[in-house]
């Protein structure tokens, strides 16, 4: 059948998860955790895989709804990197699961194949069940620890700011539907411009930017964010800062520029406000923060903002701005989560203990972090630098084409500078409080050493020597013909 | 005859899935779940009058039947008698009165435009005409559905189970 080969990977990831959900019935219940390793591995072979795919140009299957180009692949990719990362934490964190851990593996490949073929949704079709796919995995990782009092609110805050939102989504696109006549982007960009300009297909447009701007935690769809990421599972709470608003940035991508990209006018202004009010937003309310999961919360708005931002620009330069940033912005949320999932005190609810310290207990977790924050934060060598330099020089090229481009550049400087602040603030924290008990040194397992590792050294990579993956992020813009 | 039906069947949607969520006369949950039977009702006579049958029996069958049912159960079973006593603040009556107003007045006023005709997709309602559908232009996302399925039901039992060892 013609596309099966196509899709492969996406087969593969899922059928990863069905062998781990079956593994489980053979496994001794002390072993379980280690199917984690096993489901690391598997997602590590798919990664090496998507490298060897025959691969001539960009390929369609299933009637056009689904497309296959470099774009695609650098999502995919993106993703599967994030999966992987948050399999190894997991399998860390696995002794606070009370059961289920082995299902715990299985749902996070189920949710990394709802991204996969997110990076390839060219139909609303497609767009509309990936995402249900990925949130209906989210809502069962969110709650996952099921004995405590703040996963269940969070599984509940999510699951009902979901659905709202998934309402929206399929609302919109049904008036999208009403007045074009098609599901698909590339029959949408060919519509003229009495279609596009409509009111209905802009109201239907406006809907459908409810539902992704919830996965990307855009303002003012952003109020569930520091809630979830604070009562979720450390490793959900990594895999939903950057796998879920991965699926949404690369499904808005792809809709705004292929399928919209003739009335880029239209999109264009509506984008640099939201992206403006979310990094105002994100950075103001980061500044009291105390709780460490909280902070991130308000640091994966900012950043959405960023991205925002980026996207606004319309441009092939905008567009390749967008993919490094979420490239650097991967490593520099995963080197955080990594730490604050090893480095826990028990018995203690409230993180800040984990911070206080740190550097007593693990001097490499300490750098970790360190470095994680410096990049988030902006500062160079490290990757953030790089992403947030990228975002910049795309909106400074458009110049005057750019949607009021003094203030969001003045914003994107103002919101640059608070999370200088808040970043450094946990870097603080982590060197130079005052901490008098729990300076046990942290026992690091040899694969999440490796991850450890892997998350310094792409920071690094991408800080010092960025134009390897600014290349595949241009490659992959040119695939979709911009 | 049939645009008579649409309106009648168009305004008992609207008006049962407005007494849903805020019927002036009672809060008892029992009573919001019959008027999503009837708004449930309507909207398969809208499917009906779209000449899509198959759509409207199991918009009957499934949600009608089987899902109030299941609603009517989790009511049944939780004591809902504080939910049914509880005031609302006026602040959040007051703004989520705003955004109902203002999204309806953006609604309104793209009503007001609609684009030219276009022509509407070709009315077959028949269930092989759409099972055709799903199995060959919507085959992906429909294969996609049933790994959402798996995931739910692994899900609701990891999460609804009583013993967690």
């Amino acid at each position: 059948m013609k596309g099966l080969e196509l899709i492969g990977l996406e087969i593969a990831v899922i059928a990863a998860g069905i062998a781990i959900l079956l593994l489980d019935l053979w496994t001794a219940k002390e072993d379980k955790r280690r199917l984690g390793y096993a489901a690391a591995l598997l997602v590590g072979v798919i990664f090496l895989a998507s490298f060897a795919m025959l691969f001539e140009g960009r390929q369609e299957a299933f009637h056009g709804m689904y497309v296959l180009d470099e774009f695609a692949l650098f999502f995919k990719r993106f993703f599967l990197i994030a999966a992987l990362l948050v399999l190894l934490i997991s399998v860390e964190f696995a002794d606070r699961f009370e059961s289920g851990v082995a299902e715990y593996y299985a749902i996070t490949l189920f949710a990394l194949a709802g991204m996969m073929f997110a990076a390839s949704a060219n139909d609303f079709t497609l767009l509309f069940v990936s995402i249900e796919l990925v949130a209906v995995c989210f809502y069962v990782l969110v709650s996952f620890q099921r004995q405590r009092d703040r996963s269940l609110e969070a599984g509940v805050k999510y699951l009902i700011t979901g659905a709202l939102s998934g309402g929206f989504l399929v609302y919109g696109i049904a008036l999208i539907y009403g007045t074009a006549g098609t599901l698909n982007f590339r029959e949408l960009a060919s519509l003229g411009p009495e279609v596009l300009e409509s009111r209905l297909l802009l109201l239907g447009l406006l809907f459908v930017f409810v539902g992704l701007g919830f996965k990307i935690a855009v303002v003012p769809f952003q109020i569930w964010v520091p809630d979830v990421y604070q009562g979720a599972p450390v490793p959900t709470t990594a895999f939903l800062a950057a796998g879920s608003k991965g699926a949404g940035v690369v499904l808005l991508a792809r809709l705004l520029y292929t399928g919209l990209r003739p009335i880029a006018d239209r999109w264009g202004p509506v984008l640099v406000m939201l992206a403006m009010l979310t990094i105002l937003y994100g950075g103001l309310c980061a500044i009291p923060q105390r709780n460490f999961r909280r902070l991130m919360g308000y640091s994966s708005i900012v950043n959405a903002g960023f991205i925002l931002l980026a996207l606004a620009a319309g441009t092939a330069d905008g567009l390749a701005a967008t993919l490094f940033y979420l490239a650097a912005y991967l490593y520099g949320v995963m080197g955080a989560f990594v730490v604050l999932c090893l480095a826990r005190c028990p018995g203690q609810e409230d993180e800040t203990c984990v911070l206080a310290g740190l550097h007593h207990r693990s001097p490499l977790l300490a750098a970790t972090l360190t470095l994680a924050m410096v990049s988030l934060a902006g500062i160079p060598p490290a990757a953030g630098f790089f992403g947030k330099f990228q975002v910049f020089k795309a909106v400074i090229g458009q110049g005057a084409a750019f949607p009021y481009p003094a203030w969001a550049l003045g914003v994107a400087v103002f919101g640059a500078v608070v999370s200088l602040y808040f970043y450094l603030n946990v870097v603080r924290t982590v060197f130079w409080s005052s901490t008098s008990e729990s300076v046990a040194p942290i026992r690091i397992s040899h694969a999440t050493r490796w991850a450890v590792y892997l998350v310094i050294f792409a920071i690094l990579w991408l800080g010092i020597l960025p134009g390897a993956i600014l290349n595949l992020a241009e490659y992959a813009v040119h695939s979709m013909g911009l | 005859m049939q645009d008579v039906l649409f309106y009648i069947f168009a305004a008992l949607t609207l008006v049962c899935g407005f007494l849903v969520v805020a019927n002036p006369f009672t809060r008892n949950p029992v009573t919001s779940a019959m008027f999503l039977v009837l708004t449930i009702m309507s909207m398969a006579g809208l499917f009906v009058l779209l000449e899509a049958f198959f759509l409207a029996a199991v918009q009957v069958l499934v949600y009608a039947g089987a899902v109030i049912v299941l609603f009517l159960f989790v009511i049944m079973v939780l004591d809902l008698q504080v939910e049914e006593r509880r005031k609302y603040p006026r602040s959040a009556m007051l703004s989520g009165g705003i955004v109902a107003a203002a999204l309806l007045s953006v609604m309104l006023a793209a009503m007001r435009e609609l684009p030219g005709t276009t022509d509407g997709p070709a009315l077959e309602g028949s269930t092989a005409a759409l099972g055709g559908l799903l199995f060959r232009h919507y085959l992906l996302p429909f294969e996609m559905v049933s790994v959402l399925l798996l995931t739910a039901m692994v899900g609701v039992i990891l999460l609804s189970k009583r013993k967690l060892k």
